[in-house]
């Protein structure tokens, strides 16, 4: 348990680039939740073509009923974190659960905050 | 200055004598010329001298023909360092040239009279037909022939922009000349000789070990960080992050990175990758109806495709058992 822990620790570090560029490069993510959700994505990545087939399998007419039961019970021992159901889009930036616009993947305050001081792209104050 | 005056005057002799009377005429006429072509007043002076040194020669024109005879094969071995006798009327009038000039009488002399010994050298080299022929060249020509339309293309294009939707300029269509190239060919025709064979060096039979080492390798990466400086400007930034892949290449291409090379046939005759199956029973209805999905999908490759087939494949030969059963 404790070594699983220290690998994801280390793995929440990531790798400096091995070409010294000039700019700043973030080594850490935010906090647990998003490596976890990270993770998460990674999984449902991984087992996206699987279960796309076993569901395909499932939810269907035309074969038996026994078939399908087998492919639910398939469907269920896979690993918890591979469905997709289990992401959440969290801030990129904060990694606010709550408030998060898809198109720029930022949570509210933070969309503010750079709005703002102007450092949006294309997006002014609405007055009308 | 007197050697010069001297072999001058030995030359102008020697031509005064070869030649009839009524040739020292045109001769005078030249000096003349090159005479009065001069801007300066001072050079005047030198005129007159050579003006009087004619004179003192047409009057000791009655001397004896050995001395001049035997001043001149001097004179030209002085002049043709090289063995080949140039025409004494050129040398002459290369010496009147040199000296109505401003600088070393001498000097000019020598060069002019180099130049001509180069002139020559052409003209026998040309005689010979060892220099370009520009007969040769011309003929392998032929002259394009515009067709009335085109040059009022052309005309009309150069004074306005005709700008696409995409904003890049229409071209008009020069299917005539390209016709043209492709119907000569390379090899054809006689030579040109216009360039000259480069000397082909002998290549390095040495050659070093071919595989990289480490050390080569991280020197390398130690050369390319050393030379990698900041980005001046934006512009600099923005290329170094298309190199990298942080930026897209503009005008964007949907396609990037997505190399499909496979027909519409492949994608939508999915029919021969369902010989594994059963033909008849739920199965093949089932299968059926993926095909038919897989076909309407363009997301997909076809390699794509192609293992979700087999992967139902494998599926069903797993579940064989438990299908029997049933």
């Amino acid at each position: 348990m404790a070594a699983a822990a220290l690998c994801w620790a280390l793995r929440a570090v990531r790798q400096a680039l091995p070409s010294p560029c000039p700019r700043q490069v973030r080594s850490y993510y935010v906090d647990w939740r998003m490596l976890r959700d990270v993770k998460r994505r990674k999984l449902a990545y991984e087992y996206a073509d699987e279960r796309l087939r076993i569901n395909a399998i499932r939810k269907n007419s035309i074969l038996p009923k026994e078939l399908q039961e087998v492919a639910d019970k398939e469907i269920a021992a896979l690993p918890r974190d591979s469905c997709p159901v289990r992401i959440r889009n969290r801030c990129v930036l904060t990694s606010r659960p709550r408030g998060v616009k898809r198109r720029w993947r930022l949570s509210r305050i933070v969309f503010r905050h750079f709005a703002d001081h102007a450092q949006m792209s294309g997006v002014q104050r609405a007055m009308w | 200055k007197d050697k010069s005056a001297a072999s001058k005057d030995s030359t102008h002799e020697g031509a005064a004598k070869r030649q009839e009377d009524g040739a020292e005429t045109p001769k005078q006429q030249l000096l003349d010329i090159i005479g009065t072509m001069k801007v300066e007043v001072s050079y005047r002076k030198k005129l007159q001298q050579l003006k009087a040194s004619e004179s003192k020669k047409q009057a000791m024109k009655q001397l004896g023909g050995l001395e001049s005879e035997g001043s001149v094969p001097q004179g030209i071995t002085e002049d043709t360092q090289r063995g080949k006798p140039l025409n004494p009327e050129l040398v002459k009038a290369a010496s009147a040239v040199a000296s109505s000039l401003p600088r070393n009488r001498k000097q000019t002399e020598s060069e002019l009279l180099a130049q001509l010994r180069r002139h020559e050298e052409t003209t026998d080299k040309q005689k010979k037909g060892g220099t370009i022929n520009i007969c040769n060249v011309i003929s392998e020509m032929t002259v394009k022939r515009q067709s009335p339309a085109q040059r009022g293309a052309r005309i009309s294009g150069r004074i306005s922009l005709q700008l696409d939707e995409d904003g890049q300029r229409i071209r008009p269509e020069r299917l005539s000349a390209q016709s043209m190239d492709s119907r000569r060919s390379l090899k054809v025709g006689k030579r040109l000789n216009i360039f000259t064979k480069a000397s082909t060096e002998p290549e390095h039979t040495l050659n070093t070990v071919s595989s990289p080492t480490i050390w080569d390798m991280e020197f390398a990466k130690e050369v390319a960080a050393v030379t990698a400086q900041p980005p001046r400007n934006g512009f600099e930034e923005m290329i170094q992050w298309t190199k990298e892949g942080i930026l897209w290449e503009f005008p964007v291409d949907n396609e990037v990175g997505m190399e499909d090379d496979a027909e519409f046939h492949e994608h939508i005759f999915l029919e021969k990758h369902l010989e594994g199956f059963p033909r008849e029973g739920p199965i093949r209805h089932f299968m059926e109806l993926v095909i038919c999905g897989l076909s309407k999908n363009p997301y997909l490759s076809v390699k794509q495709k192609v293992e979700h087939i087999e992967w139902f494949q494998k599926y069903f030969e797993e579940k064989k058992e438990l299908l029997q059963e049933i």
